[in-house]
């Protein structure tokens, strides 16, 4: 099998405009999530996370024309960017191919019916246009909206075309913005927390929804590679409930099978794995799904963790981002504690990491669960830790 | 090793196509709502869940329907091995404008959960899995037309890594009135079956002319 190399990164979010800073925040135990009561986002107060916009335009304004680009494309751009400044990939090189995830995309431009944008700027591939325009680039993008998957289905499909040798390069960038859509609908199903997300957490009440962009870079070329242990990707798939659209599976099912194909694929079994980078939205369904799909693959002992109370659920920056915070877990040999968590309030016995810690980790899973059913998983190690 | 489209679907205005034959054709020119209806009765569909998609779903699920008629050697199969792989342009656009409807007069705010859940476009490859108990690989692509040349190399891809072992694949779309759907049952090497078609994208493009 061909390896395929991590080379650079970016997260975006309220806790800042680079993985290291964003990662920073993580190991400090700092969350980003404050209560709005902006009328544009949500009619009672709310809790989100939301990056700050003011930054978004000094930061753009020295690479482009931020008037020209919408929020979403702007964060985008200013995400591959930076994660372009620590590699010497070309993005306009033909061998380079950008992989876009997003479930709402450019929402706002529906909301907001007094945009100075073109009418068709609102479709997905309007985003991927736009960002490889920037960048120079005319290999055609993929586009991949797969619900709260999208993020690590996109960075498996990567994968796919890496291990197939169509591309050497693979710019993966997800995310979404917090308007007022998003947040309503979740409140209509009434699954959002009325304090900050509490994922495994005994008195948990739904998520947090939070605003997010992130860029991974995988190369198959050695010569990008700087470190001398660097974590590859080893496997993940994608699976479905086939059971009900927007509630996930009583058995855990569908995600156990992600689980275990990722696995196989990686070549590993449920002893090889140091750490779960978990979905933990925290409503009650899914948390508890996820316990059993865990369980179930025999991981009950692997520290697990769920991100979501730093940063809120990011929706299509979602399986990025938390990929990237499990490569500099690996990179800075430490665990991120559950914020939010303090009793355990799933139904099987698994080990919701509750402190942050300093201890040797060279591999995780990451795990993600969607509306419409759907599930993925993906596997990441160090090049020699096996 | 190439890979069998083993029955194909065309959903197009007032006429669907299987296997390169009109086999329903819609003389009265209904728009979109009744022309799924007349569908979902011709090919005798029962499933009360129907009613209750959008538009978007209606023609993904229909076309999907039509391809897996008279196809049952799948329910012998691993579901885990059955893949849904879909192409569409305009995502969920058409409803998330119905949706933002009712958030948009804070005079008159009614944001419904039934309405919410279709505003994803995956949620089309959710409602074929659940229907048919499928539970492989499933991805939502978004291009600003059918791209066989993508879409071909993707699924021969998962086909011939073993990940899965059948794909239903194609495209729909809906969005203001206009909709369109492409469908194929896509299967491995069937040696006994010498009509089968190359799941390639020449062989593609000459079909869906």
């Amino acid at each position: 099998m061909t390896k395929i190399y991590t080379v650079a990164d970016n997260i975006i979010t309220s806790l800042g405009f680079s993985s290291k800073e964003n990662f920073a925040a993580l190991k400090q135990r700092k969350s980003g999530i404050a209560q709005t009561t902006d009328p544009n986002i949500t009619q009672v107060p709310m809790f989100t996370s939301i990056i700050d916009s003011n930054r978004i335009i000094s930061e753009f304004t020295k690479i482009g024309n931020p008037d020209v680009f919408t929020r979403l494309e702007k964060i985008m751009i200013l995400s591959i960017n930076d994660a372009l400044k620590h590699t010497n990939i070309d993005p306009s090189d033909n061998d380079t191919l950008f992989i876009f995830s997003s479930v709402k995309g450019n929402i706002d431009l529906i909301e907001n019916e007094n945009h100075p944008f073109e009418k068709d700027r609102v479709n997905l591939w309007a985003i991927s246009d736009q960002v490889c325009k920037f960048f120079n680039s005319s290999v055609k993008p993929v586009f991949i909206s797969n619900a709260c998957i999208s993020g690590v289905t996109s960075i498996i499909a990567g994968a796919q075309y890496l291990q197939s040798e169509k591309y050497k390069n693979i710019i993966v960038c997800g995310g979404d913005i917090i308007s007022e859509f998003t947040p309503s609908g979740f409140q209509s199903f009434k699954a959002v927390s009325e304090q900050p997300c509490k994922p495994f957490d005994a008195n948990r009440t739904g998520i947090t929804l939070g605003e997010g962009v992130g860029t991974v870079v995988l190369s198959t070329n050695k010569e990008l590679v700087k470190e001398e242990n660097p974590v590859i990707f080893r496997g993940g798939a994608n699976t479905n409930d086939a059971n009900h659209i927007s509630g996930p599976s009583r058995t855990g099912d569908g995600l156990y099978y992600a689980i275990s194909n990722t696995l196989k694929e990686a070549e590993k079994t449920n002893t090889n794995i140091d750490y779960i980078s978990g979905h933990g939205t925290a409503t009650p369904y899914n948390d508890e799904m996820e316990s059993k799909a865990i369980s179930r693959a025999e991981l009950n002992h692997v520290p697990v963790n769920s991100l979501k109370g730093y940063w809120g659920h990011t929706l299509g920056a979602a399986g990025i981002i938390e990929c990237i915070a499990g490569i500099h877990s690996i990179k800075e040999n430490c665990l991120i504690k559950t914020f939010g968590y303090s009793e355990h309030g799933v139904s099987e016995q698994i080990n919701v990491i509750k402190e942050f810690k300093e201890t040797e980790v060279k591999n995780f899973l990451k795990t993600a669960s969607g509306f419409g059913g759907s599930n993925a998983a993906a596997y990441f190690s160090e090049l020699n830790s096996d | 090793m190439d890979n069998y489209i083993s029955k194909y679907c065309i959903i197009k205005p007032h006429e669907v196509i299987v296997d390169g034959k009109t086999e329903f054709s819609d003389s009265e020119k209904n728009e979109f709502g009744a022309f799924m209806k007349s569908i979902y009765k011709h090919y005798e569909v029962k499933y009360p869940k129907y009613f209750k998609m959008d538009n978007l779903c209606k023609v993904a699920f229909l076309a999907a329907e039509i391809v897996l008629k008279e196809n049952e050697h799948l329910k012998e199969l691993d579901p885990t091995k059955i893949g849904v792989i879909l192409q569409n342009s305009h995502s969920s656009i058409d409803t998330d404008i119905k949706y933002n409807e009712t958030i948009k007069d804070k005079a008159n705010y009614f944001p419904s959960p039934a309405v919410f859940v279709y505003t994803l476009p995956n949620v089309m490859i959710g409602e074929i899995c659940i229907r048919n108990k499928f539970q492989g690989e499933n991805t939502c692509f978004i291009t600003k037309e059918f791209d066989s040349e993508f879409l071909t190399y993707h699924v021969n891809e998962l086909l011939n890594s073993g990940k899965i072992d059948v794909c239903i694949t194609g495209w729909a779309d809906y969005y203001e009135g206009e909709f369109s759907a492409i469908m194929f049952l896509v299967e491995k090497n069937m040696e006994n079956k010498k009509d089968n078609i190359s799941f390639k994208p020449e062989f593609i493009n000459r079909l869906i002319k």
